[in-house]
Formats: structure tokens, C-alpha cells, sequence
């Protein structure tokens, strides 16, 4: 009984401790539950921020990473219709690594035949040089740009020590077309001569590059005018070209071409002396594509109020110990009209004494002649105008464009405004919207422009400029035959030949200009170094080749209404 | 048994506990997957969209103005369109396509002699390299055959010179 007495007292303060450890062990138990949940929690709330993170703010760095993969080193350069003129492009160069072999001969076959073997790929290779380049051991490059092709029969060589890394480029796919307007970019990464160094800020910051630059040029209508261009150097063994389409309502320039050209991708390899702009940094004198200019201004003054007036050709005008005549006898008198028609000297020159030096003065300033051309084109040539209060003799000879001398450009400008209803506007290489064509200023009043557009179309159709009559554009325009300043006087062998129209003539839209420097007699232009023989015929071929592109159709149903000049020219008064 | 509820309950929280915590981990690593892939992606994009300009940039400097001058002159021999070769608009374009008027000359009709042992066509049917059927034979001779935009040319048409169109039909009565 004692016995289990005792058994139930050990059994109570057995119970009673094992009561307080358990209660203990719950407390622990529950105290470690409780950081065990607190670290769960802690560890749901960092994955729940980590996830709103995720979720919230990492894919912005990484599209922004692919934007930056993507955009150029340099912006690229487009036409108006976005074909690309200039892009950073990753081009394969050819590099010489003579340790791709790890010690040793630089080349598995000896430098001659690997030379020779070069030579095979690239005909113009000097395999002299490469051969020396390849045996000196050397690392350096062999050539700066080679195509895909020539970069897979290289890889055929089974030569590891020629190496064609990628490099980050400027590439002009048009190769040496519009290499005048474009430039190229330096060593340095800047651009130069053209709107390669005009857009340098906008093509070179991040924020801007990725966006094409776009010009105002058409690549077809580039390509048409300098292969007209081209081939009329071919044909006269001139010495050079120029020419412009402009658009006269907005002065935009849909192409521009300097001849001979230059080829921007390979300007690393021989420095070019064709980088020299003939359209807005040469100056010539551009003779009686003047005329026009002039007698637009008499009539816009008022001095010629009656086109039908007679004028006398017969007698060259003496005046300050030089004479004023014409390249052959014209008749007895002209009147103005039949001057045009026949490129008068001697009219016009009274023409011009009529209306005075401070008016004709006057005009050419308002047509900008006495300034820079007005074009983004860092090249700008300025005129040698003359200075001060012209005296009678200058009057006369800038009425003929002699004794000033101005670019192509400032003459497309002009003309531009002669038969656009008498607004000038500024040249540009930028492609305009129809709210961004500045506004002008007027220069001719709209009856004068409208005059001016019959006149211009009756040279071609009667006068000198028939050759460029292509049917159904309703071109019209003036031609010039200047000769050129030597010591002691014009030489008469050595002309610049310019041909400046407009088309179509009864609604003007594009103005073209075509100029030869020192042009020769052959066989192709009868033996004629005259416009109306060499750059009258360019302009006939180019119009109906950009015509079309550029919204002109031909079309032999219209016409620009000349039958009331008609009777004023004698043969031509049936019409 | 010591499996008390309060245990039941603590078990319970700690086996909610594993599997949030299993599923955020899973959750990260899919995360992680997806944007890896969509970064593997962009990758792919970029290359391909350098391989693409770098492709253009070729066809561009191949097929450059002075190539296809030159292709011209050597291949093709192809002249800018003269004046007669346009129609006006779409007035001179419907004028082809007048009925004749009454009393009008009849149009001139050239002589043609088939070869022999040849019906219809002068050329040899288009077979179609599926079926082996000539094509026109796979087209069911139910469909009604007509012009895709035939209501659209003539309402144009309609638009343009309601004259013309009203005559043509007094003309059909």
C-alpha cells in the first residue's frame, strides 16, 4: 500500500515537472515557431518585392538595351524617297595578323604567293608592296574595305594571318553619285565638304542618329542628270560639269552634280582633286543665260512696255574703248524677242542702258548675286561682283552676264524666280513639308514671270535652244556661251557652255541648269562649242529621263500660249 | 498521440510556409527563364536586324543608280515613256473601253490562222504540278467567275464621267 503511496507521490511531482517542461518545451516550441514565421515572412516579402521588382522595372534597361544595340554610330542619310545615300555599316577590312599562327613564319605559303593570290582578287593590288608588307612581319591592314565575296575567296586562301574583321564603317551604296552634296567622314569620325559635315552634331548625338538625316535630292534624278552630265563630257572632252534640277516653287534641289566626281568610299585611298564643287563654289561668268534676267527686269520696270519695239543690231556699241558685239551679224534691227531668240549682245546692252544701272543694280541684289549662295553646302563660292555704283559699260556687259561672275546655283535660283511668278527663295538640301517652304521675296511682278515664261519657251522652240525640245515637256530656256577670262582679255577658244530651263512651261515646277567647262568641237556636237550644240542637247535628254519621276508627264496637247509673240518673229508668224 | 491541434496548426503553417516559398522560388526561376529567353530573343533580333540592314546595304550598293544605268545600256536598252505612251486619267483610260457608237467604223480586225490539230489556245495549258489537272479544270465550274474589284472599277468609272457610262448603256438597250 506504502508502496504505492510513494508511486503516486513520484507520480505527482513527476506530473507536476513533467507539466512545467512541457509547458517550457510549448513555450520554446511556440517562440520558435514564431521566428520561423517571422523568417518565412521576411523571406515572402523579400521574393514579393523581388518579384514587383522583376515585374515593374527590369525589362525597361532591356529594350532600351536592344534600342542601343541597334542605333548606328553614325545616323544614316536618306533621299527624299529614303533610299540611303550614307550608312554606318560594318564593313569587312582586310588585316594582316602575322601571330594568328603562333609564332613561327607569319604565312603557310611564302608573302610573294600569298601576294600574288591577292592580287587575283583585287586586279588593282600593287603586288610589289603587299608582298613587302606580308614578309616584314608587321601587323597592319591590307585593305580598308573589301566586299563579302572577295572577304570569302580571301577565307579560300586557307592564309590565317589575313584576318577580316568587321569595322564600323561609313558606306555610300551609290558609290560616287551625289559625293559632292554627301562629302565623306574623316579619320577623326567628322564629316566633311558636304552634309556629312553640315549634319555632323545631329548624326553623331545619341539622342538624334537614330532617325535618318533626309535630303531634299532624288537618287533617280541624281543618277539620270549626272549621266547625262557624263556623257556630255564624253562627247565634248570637256574639262568638267555642273549641273542643278531644282523645284521652283519650294527651292529644293532634287539633284545637284558636280563632273568629274569623286568616290566618298574611297577616300581613304587616293586624295581626290575632284572634291572641288562646280555648282556652289565655282564662280564663272555665265554669259546670256543673263539675258533673260535682264529683260525681265526692263519689263517689270517698264522701260520695255512694247516687245515689238525695234532695237538696232547692226552697229557694235563703242563704248569706253571696248566694243560690244555680237557673235554674227543679225540683221539690221531686232526687237526683243528675236534678240533672245538670236542671244543679242547688242540689244540687250541697250536694253539695259535704257533701264538704267541702279535698277538692273537692284535686281541682281534681289536675285542674291552679290552674296554667297544660299545653300546648306559648307562650299560656297563668292561672285565677283562689281563693287559700288555700276558705270554704263558695267551695266551693259553684266546684262549679258559678262563682268559678273556667280555660280550655277545662284543662276537656278534666279531662273527659279523668273518664271515662278517672281519669287525668289533660298536654295536647299533639305527636304521641305509644304509648311516649312519659306516664303520668299518677290523679285518680278507675276505679269512679268508669266512674259518671261513665253519668251524663255519661244528660244527653245524657235531660237537657240531647239535642241533641247524634248516633245511633249514643254521646256523652255536660254543658252550661254561665255568665254573664259585669260591674261589678256576672253580667250575665245576656251567657253563655258550653260544652258539654264525650266519645264514645263506653262505651270514652271523644276528649273535644270546644265553647264560644260571648256567644251570642244567634235564630231557629236557638229564641231560647235556653243550651248546650243553641246549642253542644250543634255538638257533635252535629261527632262524627259526625271520627268516623269518627278510628276511631269509629257503631254503634246499642252502648251504655254505663245501666238501673240508669234507674229513678232518673222518665219514664225503662221504658228 | 502528441499531434495536438495546436501542432496540427504550426505543421500546417509551416507547410503553408514551404510551399510559398517553393512556389516563389519557382516563380523566380521562371521569371528568371522567361526574361532570359526574351533577352536571348532581343539578341537574335538585333543580329537579325543587322544581318537584314547589312543584306540591303549590299543590294543597295549592287543595285546602285550607275549599275542599272549600266545594265540598261548592255541588257535591256529601256527609254524614258513618250508623250503618247500616257493616258490622262482615268477618263481617257474608260474612253478605251467605249461600246461603238452608232454609225462608228468598224475596228480593224486582224487575220489569224490556228496551227493545225490545235483547238482554242495557241499556247499549251498551264497544268498544275499538285493535282496534274490543267488549271482551269480545278476551278468548279459552280463559282460564279468574276473580276475581284469589277463594282469597284465601275462605280469609279460611274463616278468619273456619268456621260460616258449613261450612253454606253443606251447604247446596250
Amino acid at each position: 500500500m506504502s508502496a504505492i503511496s510513494v508511486a503516486t507521490t513520484t507520480i505527482t511531482t513527476g506530473r507536476r515537472q513533467l507539466v512545467n517542461v512541457r509547458q517550457q518545451s510549448l513555450l520554446v516550441a511556440k517562440w520558435r515557431a514564431l521566428w520561423v514565421m517571422g523568417l518565412f515572412a521576411v523571406i515572402a516579402v523579400c521574393a514579393l518585392l523581388r518579384i514587383l521588382l522583376l515585374g515593374f522595372f527590369e525589362p525597361a534597361p532591356a529594350s532600351r538595351g536592344m534600342a542601343d544595340m541597334l542605333l548606328p554610330d553614325r545616323g544614316e542619310i536618306r533621299d527624299r524617297q529614303g533610299v540611303p545615300l550614307a550608312r554606318a555599316f560594318n564593313a569587312y577590312a582586310l588585316w594582316f595578323n602575322p601571330n594568328a599562327l603562333g609564332g613561327g613564319s607569319a604565312l603557310v605559303k611564302s608573302p610573294r604567293e600569298v601576294a600574288n593570290a591577292l592580287a587575283r582578287i583585287f586586279p588593282d593590288l600593287d603586288v610589289e608592296d603587299i608582298a613587302a608588307r606580308l614578309a616584314s612581319g608587321k601587323p597592319g591592314y591590307l585593305r580598308r574595305r573589301i566586299l563579302p565575296e572577295e572577304a570569302n575567296r580571301i577565307h579560300a586562301l586557307g592564309e590565317p594571318a589575313l584576318e577580316f574583321p568587321r569595322e564600323n564603317q561609313r558606306f555610300y551604296p551609290q558609290g560616287s553619285m551625289a559625293a559632292h552634296i554627301l562629302g565623306f567622314v574623316g579619320a577623326d569620325g567628322h564629316g566633311r565638304v558636304g552634309m556629312e559635315q553640315v549634319f555632323d552634331g545631329q548624326l553623331t548625338d545619341p539622342a538624334t542618329r537614330g532617325a535618318p538625316a533626309v535630303l531634299s535630292i532624288d537618287s533617280r534624278v541624281q543618277g539620270a542628270l549626272e549621266d547625262e552630265l557624263g556623257r556630255g563630257i564624253r562627247e565634248t572632252n570637256a574639262k568638267g560639269a555642273a549641273g542643278i534640277v531644282l523645284d521652283v516653287d519650294t527651292g529644293e534641289v532634287m539633284a545637284l552634280a558636280s563632273l568629274p566626281s569623286f568616290n566618298p568610299n574611297l577616300i581613304d585611298m587616293a586624295s581626290t582633286p575632284n572634291i572641288f564643287n562646280r555648282v556652289s563654289n565655282q564662280v564663272y561668268e555665265l554669259g546670256s543665260t543673263f539675258k533673260p534676267i535682264t529683260v525681265a527686269a526692263a519689263i517689270d520696270a517698264g522701260t520695255v512696255t512694247d516687245l515689238s519695239r525695234r532695237y538696232q543690231s547692226a552697229r557694235p556699241i563703242a563704248i569706253g574703248g571696248f566694243q560690244i558685239r555680237d557673235s554674227h551679224s543679225l540683221g539690221a534691227s531686232l526687237n526683243v524677242p528675236e534678240a533672245l531668240i538670236h542671244s543679242s549682245n547688242i540689244v540687250t546692252a541697250q536694253i539695259a542702258d535704257e533701264l538704267g544701272s541702279a535698277r538692273l543694280n537692284a535686281t541682281m541684289r534681289a536675285l542674291g548675286m552679290n552674296e554667297r549662295p544660299y545653300i546648306e553646302l559648307p562650299a560656297r563660292g563668292f561672285p565677283l561682283w562689281p563693287k559700288g555704283d555700276w558705270s554704263r559699260i558695267t551695266t551693259m556687259t553684266v546684262s549679258y552676264g559678262h563682268g559678273i561672275a556667280v555660280t550655277p546655283l545662284h543662276l537656278a535660283s534666279a531662273y527659279a524666280a523668273l518664271v515662278n511668278g517672281g519669287i525668289w527663295r533660298p536654295a536647299t538640301l533639305r527636304k521641305l513639308d509644304p509648311g516649312q517652304v519659306p516664303q520668299g521675296r518677290r523679285v518680278f511682278k507675276a505679269s512679268t514671270s508669266a512674259r518671261m515664261r513665253q519668251l524663255l519657251r519661244m528660244i527653245v522652240v524657235d531660237g537657240t535652244g531647239k535642241k533641247a525640245d524634248a516633245p511633249g515637256f514643254r521646256i523652255g530656256g536660254k543658252t550661254g556661251s561665255a568665254e573664259k577670262p585669260g591674261a589678256g582679255g576672253y580667250r575665245r577658244s576656251s567657253l563655258v557652255a550653260t544652258f539654264a530651263a525650266a519645264f514645263p512651261m506653262d505651270r514652271p515646277r523644276f528649273v535644270v541648269i546644265a553647264m560644260l567647262d571648256e567644251p570642244q568641237g567634235t564630231a557629236a556636237t557638229s564641231f560647235q562649242r556653243t550651248a546650243a550644240w553641246n549642253t542644250a542637247p543634255i538638257v533635252g535628254r535629261v527632262v524627259p529621263r526625271v520627268g516623269p519621276l518627278l510628276g511631269v508627264m509629257p503631254d503634246d496637247t499642252r502648251d504655254v500660249d505663245i501666238t501673240d509673240l508669234s507674229p513678232l518673229v518673222p518665219g514664225n508668224a503662221s504658228e | 498521440m502528441n499531434l495536438t491541434r495546436d501542432r496540427l496548426r504550426s505543421a500546417g503553417w509551416a507547410l503553408i510556409l514551404t510551399i510559398c516559398c517553393a512556389v516563389t522560388l519557382a516563380l523566380t526561376f521562371r521569371v528568371n527563364a522567361v526574361k532570359s529567353q526574351v533577352r536571348l530573343a532581343e539578341r537574335q533580333i538585333v543580329a537579325l536586324k543587322r544581318e537584314k540592314l547589312f543584306l540591303e546595304t549590299e543590294f543597295e550598293a549592287r543595285a546602285n543608280q550607275q549599275q542599272l544605268k549600266a545594265l540598261n545600256d548592255v541588257e535591256f536598252g529601256y527609254e524614258a515613256p513618250k508623250a503618247d505612251q500616257y493616258i490622262e486619267g482615268e477618263r481617257q483610260l474608260a474612253s478605251l473601253g467605249k461600246p461603238r457608237g452608232p454609225g462608228a467604223p468598224a475596228p480593224i480586225r486582224v487575220a489569224a490562222v490556228l496551227p493545225a490539230g490545235e483547238e482554242g489556245s495557241a499556247f499549251p495549258a498551264m497544268v498544275s504540278p499538285l493535282t496534274g489537272k490543267a488549271m482551269a479544270a480545278e476551278v468548279s465550274e459552280d463559282t460564279p467567275r468574276k473580276p475581284a474589284s469589277s463594282a469597284g472599277l465601275r462605280d469609279r468609272l460611274t463616278r468619273i464621267d456619268p456621260i460616258v457610262v449613261g450612253k454606253a448603256e443606251a447604247t446596250r438597250e
